[in-house]
């Protein structure tokens, strides 16, 4: 019974696989924004970063 | 009319004579007609002859506890595998291993067709037991190694355990001539679910196999009332929750992991890692001081949806660098918006030598349609960091191994766990045995 379950199992996630690798899916988190203006292009001072303001590691040891 | 007395002439009619104990004067009832060999009186615990007339004690003892009570009582009547069958005996046998002494039950059952089987119960785990019809082959010269094992009726059972049983309570009737003190060598092999068990008692072996029984289900077949004790432990025979194949369980994954590296290697074949963009950028703090962010170069991803990879490499030395970047559609406006920081440090300490970080980046941004596209940076850097130049790359259509890491492990969980439960349950089971794992192990280890 659980064969026949990890059978099922074992073809969906290599069905998931093969569907993400070919829709192009990522493991990155990158964020997604809709209707950036035009005027970015001439004016890239105007757009506002998700990231910006991010806290930087000033690191070593 | 009836005067009581027999009549002069013809045969004399048979009469019922009631049958009591001799010691005590206590009813003794006899169920199993001319089957019992013994029959013990329940009220002083005589050992009576069942083949004598007047029930010559064979055996007087004392009950060392009034505690041990059978869990069917004598005289339930129940349906087992499709037969009935009445309790007409109960006896309570132990053995000593390491200084501990572990007791079980046996019931003794008796059909007038079918004739006489067993139930056994040891700390909640029940065995359904008859005699063997025929005798089991098994090897005596290796009874005691791990390997030993016993053939009946076409399957092999593996060693189990040898230990001397004995008697100390007995109740009803029996087949044989019972008696407390009664000590037999009982051999057990298993293959769950069933047990192949040998009594040796002075010239006589006598061979039985057993088949493992859950509570419940002695509940079902004699109406008991409340409910069974629950079972303590792994018995030697009880049947594995993991029905599964284990073995077929890893053949099938080594399958799907085939499949995956198959899947992988097509996918990165087909992959078409076509660079869009590579420039190299120039960050100076004082030119940056007004305004850090520009745009790249306007490029074209054809083809359909796919990955896009952003690869970053700054020389950075003790320093770091950050980048926000946004990879903005021309055509739609939209736009994939990240942040990725590059940052190497190195030094000596006094446990030598260190390092951390990187000079290189990736990042792979998921399902970008095709269309016109420019990638806006902003940088910033580290405040003691003057200038740097750092170079980006933009690769369209790349493979996502991790894609595939997921996968693996999504697979390989479900067979490690199945694995481990089996694992354990066979740990519980044989530790119990004579050849316990950790001997088995260390034995192994000592042959090396």
């Amino acid at each position: 019974m659980f064969r026949k379950f990890y059978l099922l199992y074992g073809l969906l996630t290599l069905s998931t696989a093969a569907f993400g690798q070919y829709r192009g899916w990522s493991l990155d988190a990158v964020n997604q924004l809709k209707n950036v203006p035009k005027s970015v292009r001439d004016n890239p001072g105007s757009y506002r970063s998700v990231y910006s303001g991010y806290h930087h590691y000033t690191g070593g040891k | 009319m009836s005067s009581g007395v027999p009549p002069l002439s013809g045969p004399p009619k048979p009469q019922a004579k009631g049958l009591n104990c001799p010691k005590c004067g206590a009813a003794i009832v006899l169920r199993s007609f001319g089957q019992a060999q013994t029959v013990v009186c329940a009220s002083c615990h005589c050992i009576l002859d069942a083949k004598d007339p007047n029930l010559a004690i064979l055996q007087q003892f004392e009950a060392i506890t009034r505690d041990v009570k059978p869990l069917i009582p004598l005289g339930t009547r129940g349906k087992l595998r499709g037969t009935d069958y009445e309790v007409i005996g109960f006896q309570r046998r132990h053995c000593k291993i390491e200084g501990i002494t572990y007791y079980w039950h046996e019931y003794i059952l008796f059909n007038p067709y079918k004739g006489i089987r067993y139930l056994s119960e040891y700390n909640g785990h029940w065995n359904d037991i008859s005699i063997c019809k025929t005798l089991p082959n098994v090897d005596r010269a290796f009874l005691d190694s791990p390997g030993a094992s016993a053939g009946y009726l076409g399957e092999s059972y593996k060693h189990f355990q040898t230990a001397d049983a004995n008697t100390d309570f007995v109740l009803g009737e029996f087949p044989w001539q019972v008696r407390v003190g009664e000590h037999a060598v009982v051999t057990d092999f298993v293959h769950p679910p069933r047990i192949l068990s040998s009594e040796k008692m002075a010239n006589e072996v006598t061979w039985s196999i057993g088949e493992y029984m859950y509570g419940p289900e002695i509940w079902e077949c004699f109406k008991l009332p409340g409910t069974p004790p629950e079972p303590m432990g792994v018995f030697a025979d009880q049947p594995s929750p993991v029905t599964t194949n284990v073995t077929g369980m890893w053949v099938t994954f080594a399958a799907f992991a085939v499949l995956l590296l198959a899947l992988m290697a097509a996918f990165d074949t087909r992959a078409k890692k076509e660079p869009v963009l590579q420039q190299t950028y120039q960050y100076n703090r004082a030119d940056a001081k007004s305004e850090a962010s520009f745009v790249s170069d306007e490029f074209a991803l054809g083809g359909g949806t796919s990955t896009v990879q952003v690869k970053t490499y700054a020389p950075v030395d003790n320093h770091w660098i950050y980048l926000n970047y946004a990879l903005i559609n021309l055509d739609t406006g939209q736009a994939w918006d990240f942040g990725r920081e590059l940052s190497y440090y190195h030094g000596y300490d006094s446990d030598g030598s260190w390092s951390e970080g990187k000079q290189t980046d990736s990042v792979v941004i998921p399902s970008v349609p095709a269309g016109h596209y420019y990638l806006r940076v902003e940088p910033e850097t580290d405040p003691s960091l003057p200038r740097i130049a750092y170079t980006v790359d933009v690769i369209r259509d790349v493979p996502v191994f991790g894609i595939y890491g997921i996968a693996f492990v999504a697979l390989f969980l479900p067979a490690l766990v199945i694995s481990w439960r089996a694992y354990t349950f066979e740990r519980s089971r044989w530790s119990e045995s004579d050849h316990p794992p950790m001997q088995l192990s260390s034995s192994s280890g000592d042959d090396d």
